[in-house]
């Protein structure tokens, strides 16, 4: 039984295609990231598959079944923009979302206290929320979305904006989430975050899937065409287009990507040949690449 | 379309309203609004029976000594207290008069009403020495023309009044000249009362104006704060929480249909009670001095009549809050929400408009079909039950129009709300409007 599983949803707004027969499944217990550029369409596919707003064509489907208001109890969602009352204390503010979403008052500030204590808010939860710095609302609006335990947690964009030490904590709880099982979702523009914390994937462009599946399976399929070197010398290997299709120059290193058809073998012996390298290493192309490519292909 | 839940309507019923009442805003304008009226009412009060309460000193100048006299007993208070006593096993006097007999006069009688006279009296008031005088020569009696010369112009009660003293003494001095004796005078110049009684399917039913009168009054006074002061709340909460993005959190575990109601009868709950705590204080201050003051007997509101006042306030103040939680949906800034404040208030400042056809002719055409429209009915529809009960059926069906008025706008702005909050930046234009109720169909 699919967590979620979007059968070519479609939203306009006036002109504007938002979504375009969008079709995507996420596994139980997996980490999903929908990745694309901003105003791909990932906010208004995570609020159509959650219900917040309804598609204009195609069904969305939770734990099996055509998506009805009952399964709104079983997930969780965080927005992109923080959304809590400002003056509203912390923990009332955790205490009433909790309830709305079929948790007993007591039950709900018991879990939320645990919850804040967890993420360092215990000293503020008697605090309203514009007390709060950015970072601490986010842990606040991120409790506001877990405290009822769902199933199935939906976050918009949960990493942009962090510092660095809340960024980890979030992550961290995160990643608890996942270990005991629950379902996550979360959107974002930014490749390097997905690709460490993601088991499968929906690029999307142009309100359109790009990609979608399992993560490790989509980098196989693109091989290893990429090449990181590090050496001394002449660098004239890199000017030979039957094997080196474009390279990076980082200082430390350089990232090479290889030409189509060319073999790894012909650029290390074409390398030794007038230069020393310390470090040849094939590599998985990055998802930026993966993103860069399918979407380049997309749109010829 | 999605069930109700009303667990979810009554959590934010409790929120809308806790929240609101803990504020110290609410705090500070419940305890701070009363002291402002009560030093509003008290304080002119105060400063002007401080005035009142000293002796006028007048004099009255006239040729015919015994006229002069006459006068004098007019304008003093032991005339006006035999006067009173004379009418009141019968009936009270008016209330204006009451208010006249704090005012003392010392008043003497000057037989001189010559040039010369009446600059040295000009000359006394200028000094001080007197407050003003009556200039009654021949002249000006025949002529019904009387000037009083004073240092401080006279308010409009005390010159009415000052002016039914004076008609009363001519008549009474005219009537001694034909031989009428002051006994057989007072008898003729009795005035009137005129008591009106409606017969209904043989009942007697005593009509009460001054009950009804402020029945009315109150409701139309109260209906209107309660829309002004809490209608704008209404709308800043919806818009506030559509531009703090706080919505979309809210729209994961709850229907924007129920957010709407637990809103509005949320921040509406919150009015009543500043009211009821307004009215409390209010009652506890004047319920002494009502119950002291004679007038007090004849204000009595009929049982139909208060419940009407209960029932038409609460649906009123729920349909405008309503149309002001649409409002709050459209528009993004409070700025944009003023300029169509008035447009808002327009249908219930025309109702108070015609309240005077209304009241006039209760039973007529206009009357029915007027205080059958949804957004007059809070006030013309009891208007009618307060001064003449319409058919049950009428008002049955008023209040039918009423609920389902509120309801369908509740409908329908729960659907621009949903739609509205996910659009930012700029207001939408009807049309755009338009196609979101269309969306939010599907």
């Amino acid at each position: 039984m699919n967590t979620v599983e979007l059968n070519k949803i479609c939203k306009n707004y006036d002109e504007f295609v938002a979504v375009d027969h969008l079709s995507l499944v996420i596994q139980p217990g997996e980490v999903y990231g929908l990745l694309g550029p901003n105003g791909a369409g990932k906010t208004s596919t995570l609020r159509m598959m959650i219900g917040i707003t309804v598609p204009d064509s195609g069904v969305v489907s939770m734990f099996g079944e055509t998506f009805r208001r009952a399964h709104m109890q079983r997930l969780g969602y965080l927005p992109e923009e923080r959304g809590l009352y400002k003056k509203m204390k912390v923990l009332d503010q955790l205490v009433f979302l909790g309830q709305l979403k079929g948790m007993s008052g007591d039950d709900a500030t018991q879990k939320a206290e645990q919850w804040c204590e967890r993420l360092g808010l215990k000293e503020w939860t008697d605090k309203k929320v514009e007390e709060l710095s950015k970072g601490m609302q986010q842990k606040a609006q991120f409790i506001g979305a877990v405290v009822h335990d769902p199933q199935f947690v939906v976050m918009d964009e949960p990493f942009s904006g962090l510092d660095p030490s809340s960024a980890v904590v979030l992550k961290d709880a995160f990643l608890d989430l996942k270990k005991a099982g629950k379902t996550l979702l979360f959107s974002t523009h930014r490749m390097d975050t997905a690709e460490r914390l993601c088991d499968s994937i929906c690029l999307i462009n142009h309100g359109r899937a790009v990609l979608e599946g399992d993560l490790g399976k989509i980098r196989a399929g693109y091989g290893k065409r990429n090449v990181q070197m590090k050496y001394e010398g002449d660098a004239k290997f890199l000017q030979d287009a039957k094997l080196v299709q474009s390279f990076n120059d980082y200082g430390n290193y350089v990232e090479v990507r290889l030409a189509a058809g060319a073999d790894p073998q012909d650029l290390l012996r074409a390398a030794t040949s007038c230069a020393r390298l310390s470090k040849f290493e094939l590599m998985e192309p990055s998802l930026e690449e993966i993103f860069i490519e399918a979407v380049g292909k997309a749109n010829a | 379309m999605l069930r109700i839940s009303l667990s979810n309507v009554w959590l934010v019923i409790k929120r809308e309203y806790l929240e609101r009442v803990r504020q110290r805003s609410f705090i500070v304008l419940t305890v701070l609004l009363p002291a402002i009226v009560g030093g509003a009412f008290f304080i002119p009060a105060k400063l002007s029976s401080m005035k009142s309460s000293k002796t006028q000193h007048l004099v009255v100048v006239t040729s015919d000594l015994k006229f002069g006299e006459i006068v004098r007993q007019q304008l003093l208070p032991s005339a006006k207290a035999d006067d009173e006593k004379a009418s009141a096993d019968k009936d009270d006097k008016d209330v204006d008069d009451d208010d006249k007999s704090s005012n003392n006069y010392t008043i003497d009688v000057d037989s001189t009403p010559s040039e010369a006279e009446r600059m040295a009296l000009q000359n006394r008031v200028s000094s001080g020495d007197i407050d003003g005088y009556l200039w009654l020569s021949d002249d000006a009696v025949t002529a019904r023309k009387v000037v009083y010369e004073g240092r401080e112009s006279s308010g409009f009660l005390e010159k009415s009044w000052l002016s039914g003293q004076l008609d009363r003494a001519i008549l009474l001095r005219e009537l001694a000249q034909r031989g009428v004796s002051g006994d057989q005078a007072d008898v003729l110049l009795k005035p009137v009362k005129l008591e009106m009684v409606r017969l209904k399917g043989g009942h007697e039913t005593r009509a009460n104006d001054k009950g009804m009168f402020f029945a009315i009054l109150i409701m139309v006074m109260l209906l209107y704060m309660a829309v002004i002061f809490y209608g704008v709340s209404v709308m800043r909460a919806v818009l506030e929480e559509k531009n703090s993005r706080v919505m979309e959190v809210l729209l994961s575990s709850a229907t924007s249909t129920e957010l709407m109601a637990g809103k509005l009868v949320g921040v509406g709950a919150v009015g009543l009670t500043q009211i009821g705590i307004w009215i409390t204080m209010a009652a506890v201050y004047a319920l002494p001095a009502l119950a002291a003051s004679a007038s007090a007997g004849e204000i009595h509101i009929a049982p139909l009549t208060l419940v009407a006042f209960a029932l038409f306030f609460l649906l009123g103040y729920l349909l405008y809050s309503s149309v002001y939680a649409a409002v709050g949906a459209v528009i993004t800034s409070e700025q944009e929400g003023q300029q169509l404040q008035f447009i808002i208030l327009l249908p219930l400042i025309l109702a108070v408009f015609m309240m005077g056809p209304v009241m006039r002719a209760p039973d007529s055409p206009v009357a029915m079909w007027t205080s059958m429209v949804p957004f007059f009915s809070p006030i013309l529809m009891y208007v009618r039950i307060a001064i003449q009960p319409p058919p049950a059926w009428q008002i049955a069906l008023s209040l039918l129009l009423l609920v389902a008025t509120i309801a369908g706008i509740l409908v329908l702005c729960a659907r621009i709300y949903r739609i509205g909050i996910l659009m930012y930046g700029k207001r939408p234009t009807l049309p755009e409007i338009m196609k979101w109720l269309k969306y939010a169909n599907r």
